[in-house]
């Protein structure tokens, strides 16, 4: 559990942030210069705020009982934008900086190094290493303190297109294996809504809305003020790879299977990516055509922007966005409860791991 | 000798701001532009018995002027500015999120500064380091007012090099020219050969 109440001056507007989250993972949105970055560093007590903070129950600030705990013993994992690796130490010496002494820390080293694969990279300097790479290192350097929370900013800004995806499967891993709660800062609602069940969305300091993912990323309050975030639907299952010629099934969750792109074998965890303009809509059902997915579901709202609209619908047990022109909105008549079906090509689907 | 009060100074002075550290800076650089002879008749006032530091000195019962001691107090004053100044160069130049990152990863203060900001600034450090010696290798006029030049006892290279050319002995002048260049030689060389290794096995060499 983690509260929040605090207000931090910064150069153009002052930082007031009141939230309280329950979840284990919250999402921190909004557009850029909007105080996420700070708010991070106030937590982790790299900033001076006044206010209070909390974190699992124990008090890291307080200005009224003059708390203030030092970042080192406030147990924060802080990954920064541009990872902040030391220059000067190889991938494994980053890690082993973060081992608290007594060498209690060999276990904590292992299994971060595992789970964010970087055994290969440990005796390389950040001078070499790629920007997925570095944000791996830097990841595992912050778990390796056995941190109470994880503050996550951006993890995948710093990433070029191709490495952007892949990331994303070691922070689930993180957060289903290892069970660390993390603050994620990012512009992309749908990474947003695959990792975290909550989220706050910032605007100029102030909070603009905070609440379950799903329902504050739905809205088109996020477009609006973040002109960089985007609306991805995020899809998390089981691959099934039937025989060869045949295209992979994604088992979700909710148990419906999507036909996909392979990208692993069966019985493999994967994730994939679909642009919310990829989703086709249609009032009637389909019949005969080449998209592999035809889906049932019903409108759960309509967003309209300035010639464009953003619809979200239920099927399949899961909240899909899809980007139609505000034309076809109206002449399928899109509007809460109305039956549709989507139908989505199997190249659609992008595989992130 | 000069090596952790010059780090410190430097980091307090790269640190700081205001117009303390202005002050501060400026009282620093102060030997290294006025003439020696100028800082050595200061010391000479500050260090004898009836000065203000010499007073508190012959309480402790401790000899200064005219000894070895009077000889490093007077090199190290005339070379603490040329340590200080790349020194603090450099640590200005660490990103000062990198000790944050430092301390997030529950090291202390003085630990991320030994950790992080130190191995970053070794180079400026280095390079100051060896700007300081020889400059106290080189150092005369204020050497020669606080200390003298008696031979065997405060008598550096350097005065020793002048007082033989003085009395005739070139050839023993030059010796001792081939005894301070030999010094000079192997500490350039071997920075030299410290900065190049370092630098290549960050670049990431095998």
């Amino acid at each position: 559990m983690i509260e929040l109440d605090v207000r931090l001056p910064l150069a153009g507007f002052v930082l007031e942030v009141r939230a309280r989250f329950e979840s284990s993972a919250v999402a921190v949105l909004g557009p850029s210069g909007a105080g996420k970055t700070s708010l991070l560093e106030a937590i982790a007590g790299l900033r001076k705020a006044a206010g209070r903070i909390a974190i699992a129950g124990e008090t890291v600030l307080d200005s009224e009982r003059s708390v203030n705990l030092p970042p080192e013993r406030r147990r924060v994992g802080y990954v920064p934008q541009d990872s902040l690796l030391f220059p000067h130490l190889t991938a494994a010496e980053n890690v082993r900086f973060a081992l608290q002494d007594g060498g209690r820390g060999a276990g904590i080293f292992d299994e971060a190094v595992s789970i964010l694969e970087i055994g290969t990279l440990l005796d390389r300097y950040p001078a070499t290493l790629s920007g997925g790479e570095r944000q791996r290192v830097s990841l595992a350097r912050a778990l390796a303190t056995r941190p109470r929370l994880l503050l996550l900013d951006e993890p995948l800004a710093a990433v070029d297109v191709e490495l952007k995806g892949r990331i994303l499967p070691y922070l689930l891993r993180v957060r289903d294996e290892m069970r660390i709660p993390m603050l994620y800062v990012t512009h992309n609602a749908g990474e947003a809504v695959l990792l975290a069940r909550e989220a706050l969305l910032l605007r100029e300091g102030r909070v603009e809305a905070a609440g379950p993912t799903a329902e504050l990323l739905s809205t088109r309050t996020l477009a609006a003020i973040d002109p960089l975030a985007r609306f991805d639907n995020i899809l998390e299952g089981l691959l099934e790879v039937p025989s060869a010629g045949e295209t992979a099934r994604l088992r979700l969750a909710g148990g419906a299977a999507l036909r996909v792109p392979p990208s692993g074998g069966s019985g493999e965890r994967a994730v994939y990516s679909l642009a919310p303009e990829d989703v086709l809509l249609a009032a009637h059902p389909l019949d005969r055509v080449s998209a592999r997915n035809v889906l049932e579901g019903r409108v759960e709202g309509v967003d309209f922007g300035s010639g464009d609209a953003l619809v979200r619908v239920l099927a399949g047990g899961i909240a899909w966005r899809a980007h139609v022109t505000a034309e076809a909105a109206r002449e399928l008549d899109l509007s809460p409860g109305r039956s549709v079906w989507l139908a989505i090509k199997t190249q659609a689907f992008r595989p992130i791991r | 000798m000069i090596l952790p009060f010059g780090v410190a100074a430097a980091w307090a002075l790269s640190r700081g701001r205001g117009a303390g550290n202005q002050v501060a800076e400026t009282l620093l650089a102060l030997p290294l532009v006025l003439p020696p002879t100028a800082v050595g008749l200061l010391l000479l006032e500050l260090l004898r018995k009836s000065g203000p530091a010499g007073r508190l000195l012959d309480l402790a019962g401790i000899d200064v002027l005219f000894t070895w001691k009077a000889v490093a107090i007077a090199t190290a004053v005339m070379s603490f500015p040329l340590l200080v100044r790349p020194a603090r160069a450099a640590f200005e130049t660490v990103d000062p999120r990198l000790l944050g990152i430092a301390r997030s990863l529950g090291k202390s203060r003085l630990k991320a500064f030994w950790s992080v900001a130190l191995p970053l600034s070794w180079r400026g450090i280095l390079a100051g380091a060896l700007l300081a010696f020889s400059r106290a290798l080189g150092e005369f006029g204020a050497t020669i007012l606080v200390a003298g030049n008696i031979p065997g006892r405060t008598q550096t290279l350097a005065l020793a090099i002048f007082h033989r050319t003085q009395i005739g002995q070139d050839e023993a002048a030059f010796r001792l020219v081939g005894i301070v260049a030999a010094i000079a030689f192997v500490t350039v060389w071997v920075t030299e050969l410290l900065q190049r290794r370092r630098e290549k096995r960050e670049a990431g060499a095998p």
